[in-house]
């Protein structure tokens, strides 16, 4: 179905009160905002893009760390290009990111997959590489994969991996407490306080780890939950879905990316991740811990964290925080959206972005600014 | 960092598969896939260079359409 009939349905459905859909994939956002969906969609209907951006949430000290390898061991730090530019809390006189370790001297190499660290540590034998890999599970399954295949000696991970599903559980559990939830500063209906009335899931995550990882979305919070494609006809399909299950007063976990979303998701990535790590309780940058949603070595001899020095617990003002100004874990958590930070398009651009949602082209900040909106 | 991008399989080398994507070739992964039956002609969702999914012609004809509305220079 194209994206005008999609359009109609949707028009056509009894619209009784105000509906927050979140999205938490940067894939969706992007789609979303490029193709100016928000603005056809009838009154009422409030997108949220949510905590979809690995980047954005990966720890502060997880990225002081990288830049402290890069800086103090004798390694090459290998990364994905986004890293690059997030900043650290430091003072202006200090390396603030990868990008200005390189610039020192550093050894800083961006990748795009795990394949190019592998023909990196076969062209430099000799020289020890750190692999420094933030992602969600969509980049844990391939990493999984890779040392599943075996890894060369010369090469050490540090894994700051994350899952989706238990930054939503834990947006859920806020929900209750209002000192953990200030109001959203802009919302359609002010004195609708849910974070989001309907979920739609990310179809790629779906796609390794299988549907049923969202039930209790459905389960515990009856609330709508549709996976989604990436095209604005997918996205729409999914938001007529949930619109629809709430309008007919009824829940549960539709499939709308049944082409390439297989319930049981991909059975080899699931096992590849058993396997090679375990979920342990995280830390978000500039959200804090949340239980079971990071990813951990199983093996400690490739493990970066325990080959190295703990650069991660050296003491620092701000440690772990998002840049002073920044609102950035506002953002992923849905509470508002980037347009309402003060810094927004005045401070902060993707050319001097001050916050990581600035830096990642998942980034909520970084997305809508290409989109134009303001 | 989450969007997978279709690809069609040219060659097979145990777990490395030539890939090719609107006319750019790229060295893909298998080993995710190591259950499910691959030949050269399928299509597969690869997301940083690890082949996570099969799909079909038709589903990466259209993610390759919102690739090119999505991904022009911002
Ligand atoms: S606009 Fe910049 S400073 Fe504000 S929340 Fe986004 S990234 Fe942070």
């Amino acid at each position: 179905m194209i994206a005008q009939e999609w359009l109609t349905k949707i028009r056509a459905l009894p619209q009784n009160s105000p509906c927050k859909i979140m999205n938490v994939c940067g894939g969706h956002e992007r789609t979303l905002s490029l193709g100016g969906v928000r603005t056809v969609l009838p009154a009422g209907i409030e997108l949220i893009p949510g905590p979809g951006c690995p980047v954005c949430v990966c720890p502060e000290e997880d990225i002081y760390a990288a830049i402290q390898l890069a800086l103090r061991e004798k390694v090459v730090v290998a990364t994905f290009g986004d890293m690059l530019r997030v900043p650290i809390n430091a003072g202006k006189q200090t390396v603030r990111s990868l990008e200005q370790a390189r610039a020192k001297g550093a050894k800083v190499h961006p990748i795009s997959s795990p394949l190019e660290v592998v023909a990196l540590t076969q062209q430099q034998p000799q020289q020890k590489i750190v692999f420094f890999a933030a992602g969600f599970e969509t980049t844990m399954a391939p990493l999984a994969a890779m040392l599943a295949q075996g890894i060369p000696q010369n090469l050490s991970i540090l894994l700051s991996g994350r899952l989706t599903w238990p930054a939503v559980a834990k947006l859920l559990a806020m929900e209750n407490d209002p000192v953990l939830l200030p109001a959203r500063k802009e919302t359609v209906n002010p004195s609708h306080s849910r974070i989001f009335d309907a979920l739609v899931a990310p179809g790629h995550v779906a796609t390794v780890m299988g549907t049923g990882e969202w039930e209790f979305v459905v389960k515990q919070h009856h609330l709508p939950v549709a996976v989604a494609g990436f095209t604005v006809e997918g996205l729409l399909a999914a938001f007529y879905s949930v619109l629809r299950q709430r309008a007919e007063g009824r829940c549960f976990l539709d499939n709308c990316y049944p082409q390439v979303v297989k319930p049981a998701g991909n059975l080899t990535a699931q096992k590849c991740l058993k396997e090679t790590m375990n979920v342990v309780d995280a830390q978000w940058r500039g959200i804090g811990c949340i239980p079971r949603s990071g990813f951990e070595l199983k093996d400690r001899q490739i493990d970066a964290r325990y080959q190295f020095p703990d650069y991660t617990s050296e003491g620092r003002e701000r440690r772990g925080e998002m840049p002073a100004g920044c609102e950035c874990a506002q953002v992923i958590l849905g509470r508002i959206y980037p347009k309402e930070c003060r810094l927004y398009g005045t401070a902060c651009t993707p050319r001097h972005p001050i916050g990581p949602c600035m830096v990642s082209d998942e980034g909520a900040c970084r997305i809508w600014w290409s989109a134009g909106l303001k | 960092m989450c969007l997978g991008i279709p690809m069609q399989i040219i060659n097979i080398q145990g777990y490395n598969a030539q890939c090719e994507a609107k006319g750019i070739r790229r060295e893909v992964n298998l080993f995710l896939l190591q259950d499910e039956a691959i030949i050269v002609g399928d299509f597969v969702l690869v997301h940083v260079g690890y082949a996570l999914q099969k799909m079909t012609s038709q589903e990466a004809q259209t993610t390759w359409e919102l690739l090119d509305q999505l991904m022009a220079p911002t």
